[in-house]
């Protein structure tokens, strides 16, 4: 593999010659499992076709023939586009729980802060405090307020996040398990508070030179939020990204997803991403054999919570406004639920998961409510239960299938409740594989030999009887 | 001056109701190392089912009671006797179903596995007060009068209401009888063995199955009787009042040091003041965040908490 790469040399006009060798090795992979997996490999490229074909089929052909069809209804694009969000959003949570096993319940400040990025950063917000800017925008030149285009803003929202969830995760390196998540979901409770509340600041000061003298100044927007936001602008097709462009802000989503998950599917397989694994398997083992758990973690929260600057980034362009009701613990708990749901520690577990609770969500549980509505009122909404449905599923699935339903093969082997009697089979089952694989002595009689050594007679320990020196029997015994 | 000590008053009733609640996770995380997400919401449960008991029929209760600022004394005591009583029992016998089909099949899975249930388990129950109660605040009449007691030893600047002096006399009894429980009996023997090692507690013939449930049982207890307090003091309720809630007592029992019941007394005392301090002098609006600062500031200085031992491995 290397001498390959070697091969094609380094520089810039090397960088093409690798994307080009990439491809060709994807389609050798492609034609090797073909051969292997014929069935497999031709029922997953269906389904990934069908599925990127899938907004336009709905858009251009289900949409005049009908959604709502009984009892699987089909999903609108502004509902696929969210299951893009929350499929980016799963698969930055999965770095954090899944990968690094760092239980974190506050997510959604990530996914909040993202959004607050976006529209500070290309809305007319600022326009009261006299902050002007715009660049690259398309909006007029003489638009207020600072505008910056939506390509640039996600690399600063993810920045921004980045730094936030190293600052959450510094001060929470000490803690393991269920205090880390008490932390995380008091910062999860505490972001939206302050995005709330800080819509008329007073400060007054004055250090040396700097005097700083802001009245009833509106930071945040308060409860109304900000808007209008910009929505992403593709200049040279000129196409605009919001929420009655249909399928191509799907398009876009799917973009910034597929984005998301080739960094994070690299991660894995980085050497930080086995690092994340030593520290989810046993944290102590990890450091003795020299991993730096305090880098380690601290990157993990750091790009587990870059992806949610994105979904966040890209939601609040693409609804066009922003306000801290979005942001509430049950989001960071809807996030979770798809991580556990789809299967923790793999990245195409977790978007299933994403892809089938914002269905369920958004699509499914509205239109059975219509549907009961309309045939029997008398009975309970389903969509005003939603919460109720995910409390179950969560307490089932913890009890019958605790990892997942597309789960990651490690994962499995720690979520899975073991009888002792089960695994003490299990790991004379290994040794015995161990002991056939191998030509070193088994490892069986040295435990019994151990046991002979302790059930030796009394008197002969193990040094023997004649180790005693007889010279100085006082002191033998003495001891 | 005269502010500061009436916010310390208020505080401090606020402090009893949260150390009820916290009290509840303490037990539970100090035998089973659970935080029960869904504690909180059965302490709403239990102010729902006051308020079903005490409400008239007009406003949405069941109107078993009915009690009115009107209704006279000794009628009134045994009413909200009774309501404690039901309440309590309620929520003691839901605490220990809880326990039992979500936590305890779960005793031996690895810990993110039971506190995943608990979180699914808290959003049962939430939605258990919506159709308990709906989705709107639900209020009831006060029934306490308003008057201030010290005015009859001639302080005025200071005000105790006869509502807070219902705080302390429900709470502070509670509180004794759990501290003598849970030292001076057998059952308190094999709770405090039990946390201190489940295992070896069973070898020496505790009931560890029995202990748990018991201990699930006292808290879901207080958690009831907490929840008639606050609705007869604070006179609202509604389905998501138990996260919150949950939350700060949460926090309390942290602050106080996990596991540790005095530990959690105390911590509930200091938040309730602190969160009266920060309403009065900060805003409202800051208090939540103030809280969960206060609990975050805990966590990363001293994880043990103010009273609790040193637990490097826990935290």
């Amino acid at each position: 593999m290397s001498a390959k790469v070697d091969a094609i040399g380094t520089g810039p006009g090397a960088w093409f010659a690798h994307i080009g060798t990439a491809f060709a090795g994807m389609q050798r992979a492609y034609a090797a499992d073909l051969r292997q997996h014929r069935i497999r490999t031709v029922v997953l490229t269906v389904i990934v076709v069908v599925g990127i074909l899938f907004p336009l089929i709905d858009e251009y052909f289900l949409e005049g023939f009908s959604r709502n069809v009984f009892p699987l209804p089909f999903p609108d694009a502004t509902v696929m586009t969210f299951m893009m969000i929350f499929g980016i959003m799963a698969v930055g949570l999965n770095i954090v729980v899944g990968f690094a096993g760092l239980l974190d319940l506050g997510y959604v400040a990530f996914y909040a802060i993202g959004a607050y990025v976006a529209a500070f950063l290309s809305s007319p917000h600022w326009a009261g405090l006299g902050l002007n800017l715009v660049f690259l925008g398309n909006v007029g030149p003489t638009a207020q307020g600072i505008h910056l285009p939506f390509w640039i803003i996600v690399p600063i929202a993810i920045i921004v996040v980045a730094t936030f969830g190293a600052l959450l995760g510094a001060p929470t390196l000490r803690l393991r398990g269920d205090y880390l998540a008490i932390v995380t979901l008091g910062f999860g409770e505490i972001v939206p508070l302050v995005f709330k509340n800080l819509s008329s600041l007073t400060l007054q000061f004055a250090i040396g030179p700097i005097s700083v003298n802001l009245q009833n100044v509106n930071l945040t927007g308060g409860v109304q939020g900000i808007n209008p936001i910009d929505p992403p602008f593709l200049p040279i097709l000129n196409i605009l990204f919001d929420s009655r462009s249909g399928p191509l802000a799907v398009y876009l989503g799917i973009f910034l997803l597929a984005i998301t998950v080739l960094i994070a599917r690299n991660l894995e397989h980085s050497r930080i991403g086995r690092a994340w694994m030593a520290i989810r398997e046993d944290e102590t083992a990890a450091e003795m054999m020299g991993v730096n758990t305090v880098r380690t973690k601290l990157l993990a929260f750091a790009l587990g919570a870059s992806a949610a600057g994105i979904a966040g980034a890209f939601q609040a362009a693409y609804l066009g406004a922003t306000t801290s009701d979005f942001f509430e613990f049950s989001t960071s708990i809807l996030v979770l639920i798809m991580v556990i749901l789809g299967g923790i520690g793999n990245i195409w577990g977790v978007i299933v998961g994403a892809i089938t609770l914002v269905y369920v969500n958004a699509t499914l549980l509205p239109y059975l409510g219509q549907r009961v509505q309309d045939s029997a009122p008398f009975l309970p909404n389903p969509a005003q239960y939603n919460f109720l449905l995910y409390g179950i599923i969560l307490l089932v699935m913890m009890r019958f299938r605790p990892q997942g339903f597309l789960p990651n093969r490690q994962r499995v082997a720690e979520l899975v409740v073991v009888a002792p009697e089960q695994a003490e089979a299990e790991m004379v089952e290994v040794a015995m594989e161990a002991e056939s694989e191998m030509d070193a002595p088994p490892e069986l009689p040295v435990a019994i030999e151990l046991d002979n050594v302790s059930l030796a007679p009394p008197g002969q320990d193990a040094t023997g009887p004649d180790a005693r020196a007889p010279e100085v029997p006082g002191e033998a015994r003495d001891e | 001056m005269d502010q500061l000590i009436q916010t310390l008053i208020i505080g401090l009733a606020d402090g009893l109701i949260f150390a009820l609640v916290a009290l509840g996770y303490t037990l539970v995380y100090g035998i089973i190392e659970l935080i029960n997400f869904a504690h909180g919401d059965v302490f709403m449960v239990g102010s729902l089912i006051a308020f079903a008991l005490i409400a008239p029929t007009a406003v949405g209760g069941l109107g078993v009671f009915q009690i009115t600022a009107e209704t006279p004394v000794p009628l009134m005591v045994v009413q909200v006797l009774a309501t404690l009583a039901i309440t309590i029992a309620v929520t003691a016998g839901l605490n220990m179903a809880i326990e039992r089909l979500a936590y305890r099949p779960l005793r031996h899975a690895p810990k993110l596995a039971p506190l995943i249930a608990a979180i699914g388990m808290s959003f049962v129950l939430q939605n258990v007060g919506v159709i308990m109660a709906g989705s709107n605040q639900r209020t009831i009449e006060n029934i306490f009068p308003s008057t201030n007691l010290l005015s009859s030893v001639g302080i005025t600047a200071v005000s105790v209401t006869m509502a807070q002096v219902f705080v302390g006399l429900v709470t502070l009894p509670l509180l004794i009888g759990l501290s003598w429980f849970v030292a001076s009996t057998r059952q308190g023997k094999a709770m405090r063995a039990t946390a201190q090692d489940p295992d070896t507690a069973g070898l020496m013939g505790v009931d560890v199955n029995r202990t748990i449930a018991i201990t699930f049982i006292i808290g879901g207890a207080l958690a009831g009787a907490a929840g008639v307090v606050q609705i007869l003091y604070n006179n609202v309720t509604v389905w998501n009042l138990g996260f919150r809630f949950g939350l700060i007592s949460f926090t309390a029992a942290v602050l106080g040091g996990i596991g540790n019941m005095r530990g959690a007394v105390l911590g509930a005392i200091i938040l309730g003041v602190v969160s009266a301090i920060s309403d009065r002098y900060i805003s409202a609006n800051w208090t939540q965040a103030i809280v969960f600062g206060v609990l975050i500031a805990i966590l990363v200085f001293r994880p043990s908490g103010l009273l609790g031992q040193q637990l490097a491995d826990r935290a």
